[in-house]
């Protein structure tokens, strides 16, 4: 819970004095932070997004099972990381703003839309901000997969991979280097490819969350992989995966399917 | 005629006994005293014209403006009180530019249309204690233009706040036989410049002057170039082709 109130004596005050204390000072501090690491990594053809469920705040931990990452449209889903019931307010104010463009335009909205609308709706709480940090993974209208990253107030950017939360201090770098191969020199007549295939992104995201798991308390419990494919796009990769399950609502569109991993518990 | 119509013809929203609004009827018939207009969609755009009623030597024409731009991918062709149109011009723009902002795409021809439509019907409607904007219906119909990802389309505004979507239509007073006339011409597989000389082939056999490229305008929405009024060397083009 965070504190909405909190009173601060300044100095203690004297036994025998209690008419005359010193000067109190009161704050207001809605906000906390609840720990977790998302994750998002874009392909050629396809998008995964990827959260823990670990939720804690300081040492304790207040649930091992709180999703962060969220299933909106059948080629959109968006990872919410920071104050968790900042977080979960602002998923359901865009599914709901999601629902009125739907309703209005007569379709879903498009990837690049639902960025904008994102960073509309952080923006006009510029100055009480939802405390979250957003990424959004998904498929564009020309079928490329996409990752948008934003801050609490609505700057964002479209990007092939990000990390937010807790680890990410822990988690980017280790993605700069082994998506953007940042730091790696191609052998001589090669060069590093644009996009990896869905089996390497798949292998990075889940090495990511363990890696994170050993080194950071407030990571761990379960991870939710969530991977968006572009229309037409080969199932192949993911035939076979343990804990799949298949989410999309449409028919021949994009596929939406999670992967549901058990991350260590201490 | 008009013995039945006394008392239900006075408030805007009353209901005659008949289910019947006299002032939104009234209102459309308005816009048959306006001067005609055309639009005309193919596959390769939209193509709008309208006739100038020059009433003196002495008038500028170019000074009637009754095709306008309302985002740049969707235009609007007018007939009836054209002063009205501008408070649903206006309305349009600001929407269009809204979705632009709000959803970085641009915004569909039937929502931006509807958007319209909801203001027409919003005569008679006060906001709490203030003055009501607008005390009767607007008197003025709209062609409007468009492209989407639907591709291109053409809608039809009146001043009940129906629209429907069309593939040629004519308003205003030349309208009915402009109409068949369009009927008999059009075809699915029309090409841009055959639009530009049906569009006034049809104003031309409604015009009581002799058409010319003062008292004629044409606009078009394309997928490369948006919307864009025809200047004067290519509407004498047009003229001389047709």
């Amino acid at each position: 819970m965070p504190a909405m109130l909190s009173t601060q004596p300044h100095g203690l005050p004297h036994p025998h004095m209690q008419t005359e204390q010193g000067p109190q000072q009161r704050q207001f501090n809605p906000y906390t932070e609840n720990g977790g690491t998302i994750l998002a990594i874009a392909g050629k053809d396809f998008s995964v997004i990827a959260g823990d469920t670990r939720q804690s705040e300081g040492y304790s931990i207040q649930t091992r099972y709180a999703p962060k990452v969220f299933r909106l449209t059948d080629r959109a889903v968006l990872a919410v990381n920071g104050f968790a019931a900042d977080g979960n307010m602002f998923v359901k104010k865009v599914r709901q703003r999601l629902e009125w463009y739907r309703h209005a335009h007569a379709k879903d909205m498009p990837l690049r839309a639902i960025a904008r609308l994102i960073q509309t709706m952080l923006y006009a709480r510029r100055f009480f901000p939802y405390y979250v940090y957003n990424i959004l993974g998904g498929i564009e209208e020309d079928g490329s997969g996409a990752v948008y990253s934003f801050d609490p107030v609505g700057s964002y950017e479209r990007e092939a991979c990000r990390a937010a939360g807790a680890a990410q201090s822990l988690v980017q770098p280790f993605l700069d280097n082994q998506i953007y191969f940042k730091n790696q020199t191609p052998a001589p007549g090669t060069s590093h490819p644009t996009h990896l295939p869905l089996p390497t992104v798949l292998k990075l995201v889940i090495d990511s969350f363990t890696g994170a798991t050993e080194r950071h308390i407030e990571v761990g419990d379960g991870l939710e992989i969530y991977v968006v494919l572009a229309k037409g796009a080969s199932t192949q990769a993911l035939e076979g995966i343990r804990g799949i399950q298949e989410t999309t609502v449409t028919n021949d569109g994009e596929r939406v399917f999670i992967i549901q991993r058990e991350l260590k518990k201490d | 005629m008009f013995v039945t119509r006394s008392e239900y013809d006075r408030g805007v929203n009353t209901f005659s006994p008949e289910g019947r609004l006299f002032q939104v009827e009234y209102a459309i018939e308005a816009i048959k005293l306006g001067s005609t207009t055309v639009g005309v969609s193919t596959p390769h755009g939209v193509v709008l014209a309208i006739e100038k009623r020059v009433q003196s030597p002495l008038l500028e024409s170019s000074s009637i403006e009754k095709i306008m731009e309302i985002d740049r991918h969707l235009g609007c062709a007018m007939s009836g009180l054209v002063a009205d149109a501008r408070t649903m011009i206006d309305h349009a723009r600001v929407t269009a530019q809204n979705h632009a902002f709000t959803y970085d795409e641009n915004i569909k021809v039937e929502s931006v249309t509807q958007a319209v439509c909801d203001l027409a019907l919003r005569f008679g409607e006060s906001v709490h204690d203030e003055e009501a904007m607008m005390s009767r219906p607007f008197g003025v119909a709209l062609l409007i233009a468009g492209i989407d990802e639907k591709g291109p389309q053409l809608y039809h505004t009146d001043p009940s706040g129906t629209f429907m979507r069309y593939d040629a239509k004519a308003i205003g007073s030349g309208s009915e036989a402009a109409q068949s006339e369009l009927q008999d011409k059009w075809h699915s597989q029309m090409t841009l410049q055959e639009a530009q000389v049906l569009t006034l082939r049809v104003l031309k056999q409604v015009m009581e002057e002799k058409l010319d490229h003062h008292n004629v305008q044409v606009a078009q929405v394309t997928p490369e170039k948006g919307f864009e009024i025809l200047n004067e060397t290519q509407l004498k083009d047009v003229i001389e082709t047709m």
